[in-house]
């Protein structure tokens, strides 16, 4: 009963929602109203967009020092989920099954156990430091704790759920899974897609100007 | 293993040795009678099937025989101890597991648990004499804090999975029938296997960001015969760690190291470690385990309702500046020395407060 | 109710593996388990006797005694038998085994054992007899169908013995008997046989 609603009606609704959500944001933010630019430009905004895209994969200059343990924390947590994400046998089965009907090579097992042991002490990392210090504890709303605790839950019930055995532990990783595809669309989780765009816009702005960045 | 079953041996000491006195005391030689006896050889017709039995059963292993012994045989069947015909250790290791571990585990927490008890009943809370002053002095910073409540963390889901494993067929199989118990324990399993190696992470970090704090200074002796100030009223020196934190610290480091490593041993059989290397791993595992939640307990006390101030110091990195003079008064003077102290209107700016009404401002954090 | 044993009598044992192979064939077991294995004492030396172990079904089995999950019984018939849905691959009945009787199917880091497998008895699990999920799980279950283990059936020159304990043992009694009774004679039986039937 239980087994049949996560598996069947649940999962369709998250995923709607998850789809859904995540499109009519970003078509919204991509045609938002933006005032005019009346700046003469000074270079083509395209490079520019493009390039910092990429350059602020690197912490400013003046911050490194300052930052080294989130940098640290937080490319081992997003490269850690990532790997986990699409490279782990059970996963990259699931996308073969449910949506691709095709499949790429899994990691082994000992590399998807060292990627989730990465991406947990990040996100244990992060987590903490966001509650620990003053700063970050004064910007960081209830959205932010929230879309943390779900990422580590979905990450957990993954991890408990190993053996591959049990049904009970599957769904429980599933349902945490839809919860937290349930609430990406409306929350800092969005991050996953916007951090492009948004980068890009900046520099664009940027590269109009002929800032470089 | 030697050492539990020579334990149980030791009972029975006093008894045998007053045999053995007896025995010595009618085998002293007696006049006369000795001599008349004929010594008669024994039949000296080996039994070839005795050396057969005695190769099955390897009995000439050593305790780590499956390392070298040279009385193993061959087998077609290549996988880790196929060799070995008879495992000596592994019954004497299931009833160390089953018999003494579990028995003297389950009353040495549960021993501590009281002793704390009924330490807070009769002690109370440790308070600061003269009560805290309101001016705070930095302590930890946020990547100290976030060390420890990493290590904190890691540690509980550690203590709690692994406890679960060991003490649940006692405990929890009875409450919730196998089928139940049989998914939280492949859940603990896994979940403990993930999170072991974060844990050595964590300790050697920890091992790195404050080992030149730790190192036993002079002082450190007479805090320990002072009994830490918990017991009675003297005074007690410490500098920016006192004796009971080193300790603490140094317990974690080296039993947190040898639980990280036979965790390894025993998390990684594709080396092909032998049984009796996993079975000794598991024993200096388990013991180590129950060691450092045991002593985790007194810290977990201490560090929130034991002593008055403490708490502080792990949540916003400050300690009031009474709280320094009365456990560490070396580290206290170096601080006011120093000019560190900071006093309360900006300790409430710091931690992002209300300075006018620091008093009940915590609730007016945000949203105002 | 009978009590199953087996028993490998050394000096017939003549270390083809033929019962290792007709174990692994007759349940189609995992690559890397091996339910029986035949040991070689001495091997190339005097005195070599090979013996063919698998899981004894022990009266008190330490795998049963030291399971975290709980997941081992013993049938009515004396077989120790354990539960896959309850088995969470800890490992700890390896340990505790002295015969080195349960397997894994993978030996990878970070303990991913897999499911442990062991020795039968070709007696299945606790699913229902000649279902499809015990045969998968536990191989077949031939004492439901009222015959003997494989690899002590087609044993060649009839070392493996397994069976009920009374019989196995009077087999084996028999044996002794013919072969110049005493253990003083052992290494030298046949030749007494021979002396014997002369």
């Amino acid at each position: 009963m239980i087994a049949n609603l996560i598996d069947g009606l649940l999962w369709n609704i998250s995923l709607v929602v998850f789809a859904v959500g995540v499109s009519w944001k970003m078509l919204s933010i991509i045609f938002a109203k933006r005032p005019v630019d009346l700046s003469v430009a000074r270079a083509s905004s395209i490079p520019g967009a493009i390039k910092t895209v990429f350059t602020r994969f690197k912490p400013a200059a003046g911050m490194a020092s300052r930052i080294q343990m989130k940098i640290v924390a937080g490319y081992m947590f997003h490269l850690g989920l990532f790997a986990l994400m699409f490279f782990a046998a059970p996963h990259v089965r699931f996308l073969d099954n449910e949506f691709l009907g095709f499949s790429w090579t899994a990691m082994p097992h000992s590399a998807f156990i060292i990627s989730a042991q990465f991406a947990f002490l990040g996100l244990l990392m992060l987590w903490l430091y966001r509650v620990l210090d003053p700063v970050s504890k004064l910007i960081s709303t209830t959205g932010d704790h929230v879309a943390s605790i779900l990422t580590f839950v979905v990450m957990l019930t993954g991890c408990l759920a190993l053996l591959e055995s049990f049904s009970e532990l599957r769904l429980l990783h599933r349902f945490s899974v839809e919860l937290f595809l349930i609430y990406f669309p409306f929350s800092s989780l969005m991050h996953t897609f916007t951090f492009i765009p948004s980068r890009a816009f900046t520099g664009a702005w940027f590269g109009r100007r002929g800032i470089s960045s | 293993m030697i050492k539990f079953v020579v334990s149980r041996q030791l009972r029975l000491l006093p008894g045998l040795l007053s045999v053995f006195l007896v025995l010595l005391f009618i085998s002293l030689p007696q006049p006369g009678i000795a001599d008349e006896h004929q010594k008669v050889e024994g039949i000296s017709n080996k039994n070839p099937g005795a050396d057969l039995w005695r190769n099955v059963r390897q009995r000439d292993q050593e305790l780590l025989g499956s390392l070298k012994s040279n009385s193993q045989g061959s087998s077609q069947v290549k996988s880790v101890d196929s060799k070995m015909l008879i495992n000596q250790q592994g019954d004497l290791w299931a009833r160390f597991r089953m018999e003494q571990l579990i028995k003297y585990g389950m009353m040495s927490l549960g021993g501590i648990l009281i002793l704390i008890l009924v330490f807070y009943l009769l002690r109370g809370r440790v308070n600061i004499d003269g009560g805290l002053s309101g001016n705070m002095v930095h302590r930890f910073n946020s990547y100290e804090r976030v060390l420890h409540w990493v290590l904190a963390l890691v540690f509980l889901f550690l203590a709690i999975t692994g406890l679960t494993l060991l003490f649940g067929r006692t405990l929890l199989i009875p409450v919730m029938g196998h089928e139940l118990f049989s998914v939280i324990a492949s859940s603990s399993k896994e979940g403990h296997n993930l999170f072991g190696p974060i844990f050595l992470v964590s300790v050697v970090l920890m091992l790195i960001r404050f080992v030149k704090k730790n190192i036993y200074a002079k002082g450190d002796l007479t805090w320990l015969l002072k009994g830490g100030g918990m017991i009675g009223k003297s005074h007690v020196t410490g500098g920016f760690f006192n004796m009971g934190e080193k300790s603490w610290y140094w317990l974690v480091i080296l039993i947190g190291l040898l639980i990280s490593i036979s965790g390894l041993i025993l998390v990684s059989p594709n080396f092909g470690q032998g049984r009796v290397i996993m079975e000794l791993s598991h024993v200096v595992h388990a013991a180590g385990a129950l060691i450092l939640i045991a002593v985790s307990f007194g810290h977990m006390y201490l560090g929130t309702v034991g002593t008055e101030g403490t708490n502080e110091s792990m949540r916003t990195g400050y300690v009031d500046i009474s709280w320094a003079e009365a456990h560490h008064d070396r580290w206290a003077k170096e601080c006011h020395e120093k000019q560190l102290i900071v006093s309360a209107e900006q300790y409430a700016k710091l931690q992002g407060r209300n300075p006018i009404n620091s008093e009940d401002s915590l609730s007016l954090e945000k949203n105002q | 109710m009978a009590r199953m044993k087996f028993y490998c009598d050394a000096e017939r044992c003549i270390e083809c593996n033929a019962c290792v192979t007709a174990c692994k064939n007759e349940h189609e077991v995992p690559w890397g388990v091996n339910r029986r294995r035949v040991v070689t004492i001495k091997d190339g030396e005097p005195g070599e006797r090979s013996l063919s172990v698998a899981c004894m079904h022990c009266s008190d089995a330490p795998c049963a005694a030291v399971c975290p999950v709980d997941c081992f019984y013993t049938t009515d018939d004396g077989v120790v038998l354990h539960d896959k849905d309850i088995c969470i691959g800890c490992g700890y009945c390896f340990y505790a085994c002295p015969f080195g009787a349960p397997q894994f199917p993978s030996d990878a880091a970070f303990a991913s054992r897999g499911k442990m497998d062991k020795c039968t008895f070709c007696a299945g699990g606790p699913e229902d007899d000649h279902s499809s999920a015990e045969y998968k799980k536990y191989g077949r279950n031939r004492l439901a169908e009222g015959k003997l283990p494989l690899c002590a059936e087609m044993c060649s020159t009839k070392a493996l013995l397994a069976g009920d304990a009374n019989m196995v043992s009077d087999i084996y009694r028999k044996r002794i008997v013919n072969r110049g009774a005493s253990v003083m004679n052992w290494g030298v039986s046949y030749d007494n046989a021979k002396l014997r039937t002369r």
